[in-house]
């Protein structure tokens, strides 16, 4: 009778100990370059006015860790990735949203929750970079939004990746005038093409 | 001989004890009993075969209501299910789908795809429990086609 109670009990320690980790397939990619530079894209300047100089320096620095954030996922640093998440977190949580006014209060704090959350995500998955870069994709499209509304310091390209997602594709923002994708990273460092460059 | 025989009597005794102890620790359920107004259910026009996916393979750790098997009776068991059940929820909660911004809705839509196609979710160890919950390729593509339509249309309206 006891020993059917201690079976019982690995048992159960058994089953529930952590979830198993299904191995992560992964992509197959084919290795064509895709480089395709877009001749059409177009400049995008911020439709916000009097945006307060505090206001913007805050999202500069959100951008900024953005942009480390998506230099360690071009060079499949997953770690540097995590610390970068972490960082955009703390760049989110000073930022001043009482120097906002109404119509820019309800285009951030529309942003807000969801790139907390994606970095959020980022910061804690150390060591899974494909699960970074599904957060990534998300965190790109609103920091698109952010920086379209509220301007930045630094111009800003964004690139697209039509591979991404099973073709649905992907965007990000870059620094640079060179396509470094941070979605595939040293296995295709090249697919992608310029769409905007944002001032 | 006959020490160690009445040692591991003495260990197998009190792990019975403690078995019987932890059997009065119960964690709270999670039924509330109704679908709330917020319910993706009640909030988009769900076709049957994707809703009885979503409540067979998501509503038990994802949602307001537990449909709880008779072993989460038994701890550990029952521990482990709230657990689970706490970060599912944390994570995304169907039950309140429908007060989360078009942003939000389509970002957790788009991670819900994420995980399907990688086979995380619904979880292997629920999955091996719940052969309910253990999606073939068709109804997994199902799912996905329904997330895809529907992010499109919320993008749409927004």
């Amino acid at each position: 009778m006891k020993n059917i109670f201690v079976v019982v009990f690995a048992f159960t320690f058994v089953v529930y100990s952590g979830s198993i980790t299904i191995a992560q397939e992964e992509h197959q990619h084919h290795n064509k370059k895709d480089t395709t530079v877009d001749k059409t894209k177009e400049d995008i300047v911020s439709t916000l006015r009097d945006v307060n100089p505090k206001v913007t320096a805050s999202i500069d620095k959100i951008v900024e860790h953005y942009l480390h954030l998506k230099n360690a996922l071009v060079n499949d640093n997953s770690k540097d990735a995590a610390a970068s998440g972490k960082e955009i977190v703390d760049a989110m949580k000073i930022l001043d949203k009482s120097l906002l006014t109404n119509e820019q209060k309800k285009i951030y704090e529309d942003v807000e929750d969801d790139a907390r959350e994606h970095a959020e995500h980022i910061g804690e998955n150390a060591g899974k970079i494909e699960h970074q870069r599904e957060h990534f994709d998300i965190l790109s499209n609103d920091l698109y939004d952010l920086v379209k509304a509220f301007g930045s310091s630094q111009v800003l390209y964004k690139y697209f990746c039509p591979m991404y997602n099973d073709k649905e594709g992907a965007i990000w923002l870059s620094e640079i005038k060179e396509i470094k994708n941070p979605y595939y990273g040293k296995k295709m460092p090249n697919c992608g093409s310029m769409k905007e460059q944002i001032k | 001989m006959k020490r160690i025989k009445k040692i591991l009597l003495g260990i197998l005794f009190i792990l019975l004890i403690a078995f019987i102890v932890i059997q009065f620790i119960r964690p709270a359920r999670n039924v509330s009993g109704q679908v709330s107004e917020t319910d993706i259910l009640k909030t988009y026009n769900i076709p049957s075969n994707v809703s009885n996916l979503l409540k067979n393979a998501c509503y038990d750790c994802h949602s307001n209501n537990t449909n709880y098997p008779w072993y989460s009776n038994i701890q550990p068991v029952g521990w482990f299910l709230a657990k689970d059940i706490k970060d599912g929820k944390a994570e995304l909660n169907f039950s309140e789908f429908g007060s989360l911004s078009s942003r939000r809705q389509i970002s957790k839509l788009k991670n819900v795809e994420s995980r399907i196609k990688d086979g995380t979710m619904p979880l292997p160890t629920y999955q091996f429990i719940h052969s309910v919950a253990r999606l073939s390729e068709d109804e997994k593509q199902l799912l996905i086609d329904w997330i895809k339509s529907t992010k499109d249309s919320i993008a749409l309206n927004r």
